[in-house]
């Protein structure tokens, strides 16, 4: 596909001998949303940092809104980076909600959503702050501007920490387990945020062991296991037609709970 | 006894050599901790050996000899390379106590950089702000939350280090009450200097206590 917003291709990526991610090939078109499931240990967390340069990959080609991140090999036969103003245009292209929220904890919520806009993209002060209300409005936290972090629940901070990342206004937006470290009563109020954003037609990867979002919110579903993709599709195909042995016993585990 | 009306201006004086002894390690040695914080946490070791070495000398001999060590060293370098780079007394005292302290304020720093969560440099990164911009707006200020304590402790040894200053005949507080306690043959203007120290450093409890208070804002 040619108007892939986001092409991974034969990526690879090894932690001494251990061999995280062996050979992974997926794409993804703009405004989709491509939800990323599998047992722990899987490699999908280390597949969304070499995505977001977090980590960097041994082999592969990863190519983020036209713009190749990798551009070749070098002598020892690993993958060689685009130069860095290239890569910082793709990490502007790009936004990261943790699964640890990761907010600045000594700014309130406003300056988290402003500091990055002002300082990185030289917006004006008085138009981040604008931008940030209107942010903080769109993930039900009115009011909080001037909370810290330390006074939000785990709910409300992942949403600050969405309405964070979307401050930088990203092309695309990736999730690494956006709920896992919630209490269940208030992963419902992040997952709905997300639900909302594929709404409004916003690329999103998410990693996520929640399965009925992963299959509701979703164009496309990945199901990874041991560093590979074993299976890919819609995710009427993931999770109802596919045979693959390995999807079904993890998916039946999931059934269970 | 000597009449505490006639003591007194002595001590203060001396007291006022005391504080500026205090005022300009801080204000030395603060910075210098850090800048050698961030150098012991260096990728090479070319950097990160030599500093660690310094940081072992500077806590592993007395604050007495490296005094000596500044003063005389300097002196006997300069008469015999024709440098002239000879330090004064009070210059000698500050040199020593900044570098001395800096060894100790680089390994509380170093302590209170490494306590910050990866998580919080991946997400600066991850908004594009440069290792600079990273380290001064995100990393920085948390980084003073978590060394006030530790900090509030050298700050106040300092106080009372200040006195090691008589060893090359630096008369602060204490090298003046020790004159009066011999003139006088009584030591009681060393109780008298004890008490200066001891309100300074209320005064600076005080402070650090507060300011602790202040930096509770958030967790």
């Amino acid at each position: 596909m040619d108007n892939a917003i986001l092409k991974v291709e034969h990526l690879k990526k090894s932690f001494g001998d251990n061999h995280v991610l062996k050979d992974i090939s997926f794409d993804l078109n703009e405004g989709e949303v491509l939800s990323i499931i599998g047992p722990s240990g899987s490699g999908k967390s280390t597949l969304l940092r070499c995505i977001t340069q977090l980590e960097t990959l041994d082999a592969g080609k990863v190519c983020v809104n036209g713009k190749d991140m990798v551009v070749g090999t070098d002598k020892k036969g690993l993958a060689k980076y685009a130069p860095a103003s290239v890569l910082r245009e793709i990490r502007l292209s790009t936004g990261l909600v943790f699964q640890n929220f990761n907010l600045f904890p000594h700014l309130t919520v406003l300056q988290n959503l402003c500091l990055a806009p002002v300082r990185v993209l030289g917006d004006d002060r008085k138009d981040a702050r604008a931008m940030g209300r209107f942010l903080l409005k769109r993930m039900g936290l009115e009011g909080k501007e001037k909370a810290y972090p330390c006074e939000l629940s785990g709910g409300q901070q992942q949403r600050v920490s969405i309405a964070r990342a979307l401050a930088m206004n990203p092309k695309i937006l990736f999730f690494d387990e956006p709920t896992s470290a919630l209490d269940p009563e208030l992963t419902g109020e992040v997952l709905k945020i997300i639900k909302g954003l594929a709404e409004d037609r916003m690329t999103m990867v998410i990693v996520t062991h929640e399965m009925a979002f992963a299959r509701d919110v979703a164009n496309k579903v990945v199901f990874m296991d041991k560093g590979v993709i074993v299976e890919q599709g819609t995710p009427d195909f993931v999770f109802n037609q596919s045979d693959n042995e390995r999807l079904n016993a993890f998916l039946s585990r999931f059934a269970k709970g | 006894m000597q009449d505490l009306s006639s003591l007194l201006p002595i001590l203060w004086g001396g007291f006022c050599t005391t504080l500026a002894i205090f005022g300009l390690t801080l204000l030395f040695s603060i910075p210098l901790g850090l800048i050698i914080a961030v150098l012991k946490m260096s990728r090479f070791r070319v950097i990160r050996y030599p500093v660690s070495f310094y940081i072992s000398v500077m806590r592993g001999t007395p604050l007495l000899l490296q005094i000596v060590a500044i003063y005389f060293g300097s002196y006997y370098l300069s008469e015999y390379s024709g440098l002239g780079i000879s330090f004064d007394r009070f210059p000698a005292v500050i040199a020593a106590f900044s570098i001395n302290y800096a060894a100790y304020f680089a390994e509380i720093f170093r302590g209170g950089i490494q306590a910050i969560p990866k998580g919080q440099y991946e997400a600066a990164t991850m908004l594009g702000l440069t290792k600079k911009q990273t380290f001064f707006r995100i990393i920085l200020p948390q980084v003073v939350k978590q060394v006030v304590p530790a900090s509030a402790n050298e700050v106040i040894t300092l106080v009372k280090d200040t006195s090691l200053a008589q060893v090359i005949a630096v008369t602060e507080l204490f090298a003046l009450a020790k004159k009066q306690q011999a003139a006088y043959a009584s030591i009681y203007p060393l109780f008298v200097a004890g008490i200066f120290y001891y309100v300074a450093n209320l005064l600076l409890s005080c402070f650090f206590a507060y300011l602790e208070k202040k930096l509770n804002y958030y967790r």
